[in-house]
């Protein structure tokens, strides 16, 4: 075979998906794949993201919010910039530790870490939910089944740890380890709420799904988390997740 | 950068009692037809300075007067009166002149405490009563501020408000020193002035012989007294907070004036004439100084189901106020009588509270007040009340229902303010409400100053049924 053509495939295998998860390397364990899917999802030192966040009510009716959203490791910086909510802003520097600037109070006060499960604007989607999540500390893993495209992975609960789930299905797509889908089942079974990821798209570099849908299964109500803009690895500063930024200007 | 942002707000309230208002019976009218416009332009011409203008444009919704001259009928201000607000404007730099110092002035509005709205470590700005179901709003004053951060722990600022700005009250409120008269204009009872109820008797004395009917008492006149505008009647504020582990700790140190008026003399001039002895009652209130100390602090305890817990509480160094009373017959003096108001001894306002969310679908919050914001330990004391307000979401948050209502303990009087919020579409909120006044309109006792009903008088206001729209942008 001619160099040139030679040069050529490798170029194509290499540039190919499916060369990222290649099928001649040893096989991945579920915790391995849970792990990549993790560092794929905080594979960034820092994310400033404006998002759109659509409510979509039973009846069709769509409730649209705008939201810009920062976050470095933990800590995450929340404004709401329309909707009745506008000016509103939560900083969550951890599970218990969340202030929240209220403008009809032209302060700033913590809030119980019980609202960090409050939906937001009514939408399918929690505070908690925004958060960083590390799945492999809180569940053990299985996989359930794989295709040419996925790994679905089965979380449950490790013992000791309180969840309200009882089963927390993932999607892994092979391609960049990204998390396409999640289904959430209750204890008793029965699934509860469901996110569906698409559109993969590179941000700086970084690939990301630039939409998001949760869902309720049981009613139909479901939510869309339009990424409209992102940028990560600012070197965004620890100072902007303080109370001080949090007030600042308002 | 600019940021532009606001509301616009139409509030209609109609009045659902007939015995509350200046004239019992005075029946069932609209009360408020108001439209508010706010404005607030946020520019950022530097990432380390920012510069915030709001206003609001204010319409009443009702001419001037019921009875209006025709040759006022081209004057907008007569015909369709309106006030301009100016809320904010202050310009605000960062990291000046060290990274962990921010400077602030101008006209602002600043919150201190923990608890919401009745934190007594809350001074800086006086309360805008104007409207008492907006009843987080503040009057807005000129100020300097200095926020330091010299650990991501510690917070110190410092606030200089230069001239004294008294707090608005409500329109209902003369209605707390007016004279109650029957249906002939007999006199049948007047505020008792805030001394001994002896003394209040001394002072029924002097007129019991008298026939009511033959007396014309006029609504006592009330004049305040405000500061002067010198540098040792500006107010300080000074404050240091401390973030450890799960909770915010606040030290709190006010001087200057408590922002609602308090007895200070009164004179009662008796013209004696015929058919009528004419009574004239002039009142005078000042601002007193005060020190106030306070601590406040903030918890989130996942210890506890989660609940959050709030608290403030302050000790108060009151400028001591004696009141004093002269009566005067065609100029020459009855009966002087003199009380302290204010004693000048230290007292503690304090306010405890929790909150929680229960999923999607409820949060609560309850608190317990020693000690209401207009209350001075003077001849009034100080009550207890308890508060709670629960709010229900309902269809992913498109209707909210919220309940709040608060009780006095010391005399069982009360308010409930429920409101049904039905977000039509983002940034757009139909509210219908009502605000109920419970508890009774008479003092238990005539001649005790301090057995008025706090929500029960009638200068807490009216019954009313409220619709109010609001688009946010």
């Amino acid at each position: 075979m001619p160099a040139g053509r030679l040069a050529a495939l490798a170029l194509a295998v290499l540039a190919s998906p499916s060369a990222i998860a290649d099928p001649a390397a040893p096989k991945l364990s579920p915790a391995e794949i849970l792990a990549r899917m993790e560092a794929t999802n905080n594979d960034y030192a820092d994310q400033m993201l404006n998002e759109r966040l659509t409510v979509v009510d039973v009846d069709g009716t769509r409730r649209s919010y705008d939201l810009t959203f920062r976050q470095k490791g933990t800590k995450r910086l929340v404004e709401f910039t329309s909707g009745e909510s506008n000016g509103m802003a939560v900083l969550v520097e951890d599970r218990n530790d969340v202030y929240v600037y209220l403008p009809g109070f032209r302060k700033v006060r913590r809030v119980s870490a019980s609202s960090m499960n409050e939906s937001m604007v009514g939408s399918d989607l929690s505070s908690d939910d925004m958060a960083t999540v590390s799945w492999a500390e809180r569940y053990d893993v299985k996989l359930e089944k794989e295709d040419d495209t996925s790994w679905w992975l089965a979380l449950t609960p490790k013992p000791g740890v309180e969840s309200n789930y009882g089963r927390i299905v993932h999607r892994v797509g092979k391609a960049h380890f990204l998390q396409q889908e999640t289904h959430w089942f209750d204890k008793a079974g029965q699934e509860v709420k469901r996110l569906v990821s698409s559109e993969p798209t590179s941000y700086d570099g970084v690939i990301r799904n630039k939409l998001a849908i949760f869902s309720d299964p049981r009613t139909g109500h479901r939510t869309e988390l339009e990424t409209t803009s992102a940028k990560y690895n600012q070197g965004l500063g620890d100072e902007l997740f303080t109370v001080r930024q949090l007030q600042w200007g308002r | 950068m600019f940021d532009f942002s606001g509301y616009e707000m139409s509030d209609v309230r109609f009045d659902i009692d007939d015995y509350r208002g200046p004239t019992p019976g005075q029946g069932y009218t609209f009360s408020l037809n108001r439209n508010d416009v706010d404005l607030k332009l946020r520019i950022t011409p530097h990432p380390r300075v920012v510069g915030v203008v709001e206003t609001r444009l204010r319409f009443y919704g009702f001419v001037s007067s019921q009875t209006l001259a025709v040759a006022d009928l081209w004057d907008a201000s007569q015909v369709s009166p309106f006030t301009l607000y100016l809320d904010q404007a202050y310009v605000a730099v960062k990291s000046l002149p060290l990274s962990w110092i921010d400077l602030k002035a101008g006209r602002m509005q600043v919150t201190w405490g923990s608890a919401d709205i009745f934190s007594p470590n809350d001074n800086l700005n006086s309360r805008d009563f104007s409207d008492p179901l907006d009843y987080t709003r503040k009057v807005p004053n000129e100020m300097l501020e200095v926020d330091a951060y010299p650990t991501s722990w510690l917070t110190l600022n410092a606030v200089w408000v230069p001239i004294f700005q008294p707090s608005w009250l409500p329109p209902s409120a003369p209605l707390a020193f007016a004279v109650q008269q029957n249906a002939q204009g007999c006199l049948t009872q007047f505020p008792a002035p805030p001394l001994s109820v002896a003394q209040n008797q001394q002072l029924e004395g002097l007129f019991s012989a008298v026939n009511p009917c033959a007396l014309s008492f006029a609504n006592p006149s009330v004049t305040t007294y405000l500061p002067n505008n010198a540098l040792g009647d500006s107010q300080v504020g000074l404050r240091a907070r401390i973030a450890v582990g799960g909770l915010d700790l606040g030290l709190n140190y006010y001087y200057g004036r408590f922002g609602f008026p308090v007895a200070y003399d009164a004179s009662v001039s008796v013209t004696p004439g015929s058919p009528q002895t004419n009574i004239a009652y002039d009142a005078e209130v000042i601002y007193p100084r005060m020190q106030v100390a306070g601590l406040d602090f903030s918890y989130s305890a996942p210890w506890l189901f989660d609940i959050g817990f709030v608290g403030d509480a302050a000790v108060i160094f009151p400028e001591p106020v004696n009141f004093a009373l002269g009566i005067y017959e065609n100029g020459s003096p009855l009966l002087t009588l003199v009380q302290p108001n204010v004693s000048g001894q230290p007292f503690v306002k304090a306010t405890f509270g929790a909150e929680r969310s229960f999923g999607d679908f409820l949060y609560v919050n309850a608190m317990y007040i020693h000690g209401f914001f207009d209350e001075f330990d003077d001849a009034y004391g100080l009550h207890d009340y308890v508060s709670l307000t629960p709010e229900f979401k309902i269809l992913h948050d498109r209707l909210k229902l919220r309940i709040a209502a608060i009780l006095d303990l010391t005399d069982l009087s009360n308010v409930v303010y429920p409101q049904l919020t039905w977000t039509v579409l983002p940034s757009v909120e139909v509210m219908l409400g009502a605000f109920i006044l419970g508890g009774s309109t008479h003092p238990s006792n005539p001649l005790d100053y301090a057995s008025r009903s706090k929500f029960g008088q009638l200068a807490a206001g009216r019954d009313d049924a409220i619709l109010r729209v609001t688009i946010t942008w």
